[in-house]
């Protein structure tokens, strides 16, 4: 039994060593920008991946040109005329310097608009990054990925039958 | 030689079983843990690698779930081939697989292919990140196809514990492997989430259908009064230490890390609030009904749970409520899975009851 409860804590300690080194996070690489004008404020949203394709996650970066010390906002996100997101602009979790989105993907293709309404010194203003393409996602199409992700529930689904059959007849409520 | 399998008088005694079938709970538990601390960095922190913490939690624990099941299927065949006598009390009757080249107990059939389908969706999901890259969806086909992989093991773990539901280690094991179940099946429903949205949430009537159908299931496992409350209890405990852990480990790893914590962060521990604060009164509900046909006491939960859940929300989000037509058709579509998932968990929980050895060949 102490062998067992040591060799567990060895396992513990082991993993717990292998996932330090392993923390290697991808810095945050724009590789295209697009501007906005918001009122007063001059925009540069950036993106880590171009073009963008729908379900494919891609850092995004969005930096006012003095910073965003005294500045708050909020994005929101409108595809096909209807909003799909409305959060508080946060610093990039990697990026602390600008405002931005950390892997995320933008679910369906066609034409997104980003709006942003942001308050600083200079007074509350809005802008928006209109027309931004979204491809069609890469990959399997998605019937095809659920169907082979939920074959353990139909196998599931097959052993309750299976047992459901064999205990039948012995049915006791 | 001739090995005997006898008790020394000088040794404690352990029932046979309990071992294997622990490391296997344990090994449920620690995806468990796994899954609750996942959900929160992401919401917290946010950077994902296929290697930080709480990933290694959830593949160690289908690891040692998978590894337990298959020295269980080993052992156990070994002494089918040495013509052996196999006690059917560790985890259950054997069957025969691939022909007869293993004698499989079924319980640890079951929970080693649920994480022999862990391996699969594994790499499954590998793939998939390296095509759409880390974003940190639950209900993308991979992560929904490991849920269920890691369920498929649950799964195992209740069957596992139900072959000796009628001593005091299998009582326990199946009140503990059930609210494992039970509180991790909160997560693998939000697949539900890719349906084509409808008037009624379906995330909620799909909790309320599986909780349900746990409830009764583990309750009728059991076959004592009072096993659904003891369920819930051990579920609303599990809820409890995840509302301190998740949150605790998120900000622990993230300064060991050096990582800081997301902008607007809400505060809430997400895994533990996806578990319905009223199982306690559907429990309660369940044992007061219980002389009913098994669809009414399950009607009420499925009602009880989906008209509680947008409160849940409101309580610990804020928010708005639900519009009165949606809300009101969430818990009719409720009712009717209640329904079904009583009648569902009732007879689950006698095909558990069925596992056990007739007591005339049981050696404990």
């Amino acid at each position: 039994m102490r062998k067992t409860l040591l060799g567990l804590l060895g396992t513990v300690a082991l993993l717990s060593g292998l996932a330090s080194p392993a923390l290697a996070f991808e810095p945050v690489n724009v590789v295209h920008t697009e501007k906005v004008q918001a009122g007063p404020y001059d925009l540069t949203v950036g993106f880590s991946t171009w073009p963008v394709k729908a379900m494919q996650s891609l850092d995004f970066t969005f930096a006012p040109e003095d910073g965003i010390a005294g500045k708050t906002g909020t994005l929101t996100m409108i595809w096909d005329g209807k909003e799909q997101d409305d959060d508080p602009l946060a610093r990039h979790p990697r990026k602390r310097d600008v405002w931005g989105l950390d892997i995320q993907a933008l679910p369906e293709p066609g034409t997104w608009t980003f709006r942003f309404d942001i308050n600083g010194p200079a007074g509350a203003a809005t802008g928006e990054l209109r027309n931004l393409q979204v491809m069609e996602q890469p990959g399997p199409p998605m019937g095809l990925s659920w169907a082979i992700s939920t074959l353990p529930l139909f196998g599931l689904i097959a052993l309750i039958v299976i047992a459901w059959r064999r205990t039948r007849t012995t049915v006791n409520p | 030689m001739d090995i005997t399998a006898t008790t020394t008088p000088a040794t404690v005694a352990v029932p046979r079983g309990v071992v294997p079938a622990s490391l296997v709970l344990g090994g449920t538990l620690i995806s468990l843990i796994g899954l609750t601390w996942d959900i929160q960095w992401h919401s917290d922190v946010g950077p994902d690698t296929f290697f930080t913490l709480p990933h290694l939690f959830l593949y160690a624990g289908s690891a040692i779930s998978g590894l337990a099941s298959l020295v269980v299927v080993l052992m156990t065949t070994a002494d089918a081939k040495r013509g052996r006598p196999v006690d059917p009390i560790v985890g259950g009757r054997a069957v025969g697989v691939f022909g007869r080249t293993f004698a499989a107990p079924v319980g640890y059939l079951i929970s080693g292919i649920g994480a022999a389908l862990f391996l699969v969706y594994g790499l499954w999901d590998q793939w998939w990140h390296g095509l759409y890259g880390f974003d940190a969806v639950i209900a993308s086909p991979p992560h929904i196809g490991l849920l269920l992989s890691i369920s498929i093991t649950m799964v195992g773990t209740v069957m596992i514990f139900s072959v000796a539901s009628d001593q005091t280690w299998g009582t326990y094991g199946v009140v503990g492997s059930a609210a494992v179940l039970l509180a991790f099946s909160t997560v693998t429903v939000l697949g539900l989430q890719a349906m084509p949205r409808s008037i009624v949430n379906s995330v909620n009537v799909g909790t309320a259908f599986l909780m349900v159908m746990i409830l009764f299931m583990a309750a009728h496992a059991l076959n004592r009064r009072g096993g659904a409350i003891v369920v819930a209890v051990a579920v609303a405990a599990l809820q409890a230490v995840f509302w301190w852990f998740s949150p605790w480990a998120t900000e622990v790893y993230a300064d060991a890390t050096g990582l800081p914590l997301r902008d607007y962060t809400d505060g809430v521990p997400a895994l533990p609030n996806m578990i319905p604060m009223s199982l306690i009164i559907v429990a309660v509900a369940v044992e007061l009904l219980h002389k009913l046909p098994a669809w009414l006491p399950g009607a009420v939960g499925g009602v009880i749970v989906t008209a509680c859940a947008p409160l849940q929300r409101i309580l610990t989000y804020g928010g708005s409520f639900p519009s009165a037509d949606r809300y009101v058709a969430t818990i009719v579509a409720g009712a009717a899975f209640g329904a079904a998932a009583g009648m569902l968990g009732r007879r689950f929980g006698h095909m558990l009851r069925h596992l056990a050895p007739a007591k005339e060949g049981r050696h404990a």
